[in-house]
């Protein structure tokens, strides 16, 4: 066990230096500090809603740069090591296939936990300088914003353990769309007459991750709205959508690990 | 005790799409001895690399089955005793040699001080010293060569495997392969390499396969695969100036080739032909000998024999 620990942490150290060479994380790092002074701009012109803007920009980057960038990650680490062919080195060592794939994830989740990181800095940055403290409820959005990061690399990852960097980034991108309307695709069930349409609404829900439970800000939680302005969902919704993204993350890295173990490295 | 073992062996991919079937290992079995150093030959497409690629768990094997020291192919067990430099291998480019040999100590379950000494004592070994804190990146092909030979050797392997190590190198690149090779082999383990330079497999090599098609044609002793009987002599003739032109006519003629030049005559004769009578008939002309040179068949006339036998079934596609 501790021998499987140390490979994995190998992999993932090797993974996270090597994303640390990518240029394009820096350029969002800097495109999401944008984002937050824009929001400044966009809050001076706003009554008393500074803070406001300020917030849900911050949020809003997290998420979709986030998850942008573990898209982009999540296929280029993987495949990367195909492509260049330094899995042939790697792969005749004495370490499992999954053990591969794993390390490759866990150092993904490095590289965006900093990413995530930052781009919450950068939002911490903006509200201090409106003279406002990140608030309880902007953490836990946060949280919820990481966890959908990471879900969404598990989403990439899958899909780079058998398909082009093309496919993997198409599919990788529809499923993160589809999974953040999963209250869209519930109402379609509820009310449309159309057989086919609910069919094919029921079977988006069952293979889909639901990313909404991540993105609730806004929307509603058991019939109540929540804001992170005003009334948002506590730690307890924050651990059950945690459980929901990590239970999604292991079923996804398992069937990776199963394709990839299959695979012929040629 | 057999540290390869090999057992019909084969491999069939399919092609993309259109499924069509690629048959690049149709049964191939062989065996290797602790303490051999083992030469794999084939033309391009023969199967060479995926034999390798089988053996290192990093294709499926279709049918047929391997055992690398015992422990069966792919297997944890198999690797750990193993080290492996790929064809023209690639590594992550922003590392130093030593970072790279941590990685595959790390990989290979070594201590931080085990694979620190071993690391410095291969860096050392390969001729790497200098470079020691260059990024691979800045790394020649040679140089990036030695670093793959010294991350496959971290483990202290009992087994070498280097498909085409000498691949792109200069003449002082392959002589240092060649001693590491040796190296390798004066220390007891066994080393199993393809390659495409022929004359190195034959002073390297205790046993040698040749695999065709995706099949083992030959395999043994490089002495005893090459046909022992004389191919071909060649004579050096010294002529005089006054030499009769019917007589140099009558001598070039029983050459298989011939070949004058100022003052002298060069003659290629075939294996069969009495050396000794042409010998005479140049004296007899006039003629003075100043070399005579049997030429045995090599491991390269060998192997384009088989290669020329196969015509047409180098192509594995089908």
């Amino acid at each position: 066990m501790t021998a499987s620990l140390a490979r994995l942490w190998a992999i993932a150290l090797n993974t996270f230096r090597e994303a640390a060479r990518i240029k394009v994380l820096y350029a969002i790092v800097i495109v999401v500090a944008a984002v937050n002074l824009l929001a400044i701009a966009l809050g001076e012109m706003s009554i008393s809603q500074q803070t406001r803007v300020a917030r849900d920009f911050g949020i809003a980057g997290v998420s979709l740069f986030g998850s942008l960038t573990a898209i982009f990650v999540g296929i280029v680490l993987l495949y990367g090591e195909i492509q260049k062919r330094t899995i042939y080195s790697i792969i005749s060592k004495p370490l499992a296939r999954w053990e591969f794939v794993v390390g490759k994830y866990l150092g993904m989740v490095l590289v965006l936990t900093a990413l995530v990181a930052a781009f919450a800095v950068a939002m911490a940055a903006v509200l201090a300088y409106q003279g406002v403290a990140i608030s309880g409820a902007v953490g836990k959005a946060l949280v919820l914003a990481w966890f959908e990061v990471l879900t969404v690399a598990a989403i990439a990852v899958f899909f780079s353990s058998f398909s082009s960097p093309f496919l993997s980034g198409t599919f990788a991108l529809a499923l993160w769309a589809i999974g953040r309307v999963t209250p869209d695709l519930r109402a379609a069930i509820a009310s449309s007459e159309t057989a086919w349409i609910r069919w094919v609404a029921k079977g988006a829900l069952a293979i889909v991750p639901d990313l909404h439970v991540f993105s609730i800000s806004g929307g509603e939680v058991d019939g109540a709205h929540v804001s992170v302005h005003s009334s948002f969902v506590d730690w307890g919704y924050v651990a059950a959508a945690a459980g929901h993204g990590a239970l999604w993350i292991a079923a996804l890295l398992v069937l990776a690990c199963a394709i990839f173990r299959k695979r012929d490295f040629v | 005790m057999d540290v390869i073992t090999v057992t019909d062996l084969a491999k069939t991919y399919r092609t993309p799409f259109r499924r069509k079937r690629v048959d690049a290992l149709r049964g191939v079995s062989f065996t290797v001895a602790r303490g051999e150093v083992f030469g794999f030959l084939g033309p391009n497409g023969a199967g060479k690399t995926t034999t390798i690629r089988c053996l290192m768990g990093l294709c499926a094997i279709t049918a047929g089955k391997a055992e690398i020291l015992g422990a069966p192919v792919p297997s944890r067990a198999a690797r750990q005793r193993m080290g492996f430099l790929p064809e023209q291998p690639y590594f992550y480019d922003y590392l130093t040699v030593s970072e790279l040999l941590d990685l595959g100590g790390r990989l290979a379950g070594m201590s931080g001080a085990a694979r620190r000494a071993r690391a410095d004592q291969l860096i050392v070994r390969v001729g790497l010293d200098h470079a020691r804190g260059l990024p691979l990146k800045k790394f020649s092909k040679g140089m990036l060569q030695r670093a793959g030979l010294a991350l496959a050797l971290i483990n202290d392997p009992e087994l070498v495997v280097l498909d085409e190590p000498m691949s792109g190198l200069d003449p002082i690149g392959r002589k240092e392969v060649r001693d590491l090779i040796l190296e390798e082999r004066d220390a007891g383990k066994t080393v199993f390499f393809s390659s495409h330079i022929l004359s190195d497999v034959e002073s390297l090599c205790d046993r040698v396969a040749i695999c065709i098609g995706g099949k083992i044609k030959d395999i043994g002793r490089p002495r005893e695969l090459v046909d022992a009987t004389t191919v071909e002599t060649e004579v050096r003739l010294a002529l005089a100036d006054d030499v009769d032109a019917a007589a140099v006519e009558a001598l070039a003629a029983r050459g298989a080739k011939s070949r004058r030049t100022a003052g002298e005559l060069l003659l290629t004769l075939a294996g069969g032909v009495d050396v000794d009578a042409v010998l005479a008939a140049a004296h007899a002309a006039g003629g003075k000998v100043i070399a005579v040179t049997p030429r045995h068949e090599t491991l390269e006339d060998l192997f384009l024999r088989r290669v020329a036998d196969q015509g047409a079934t180098r192509e594995v596609l089908r």
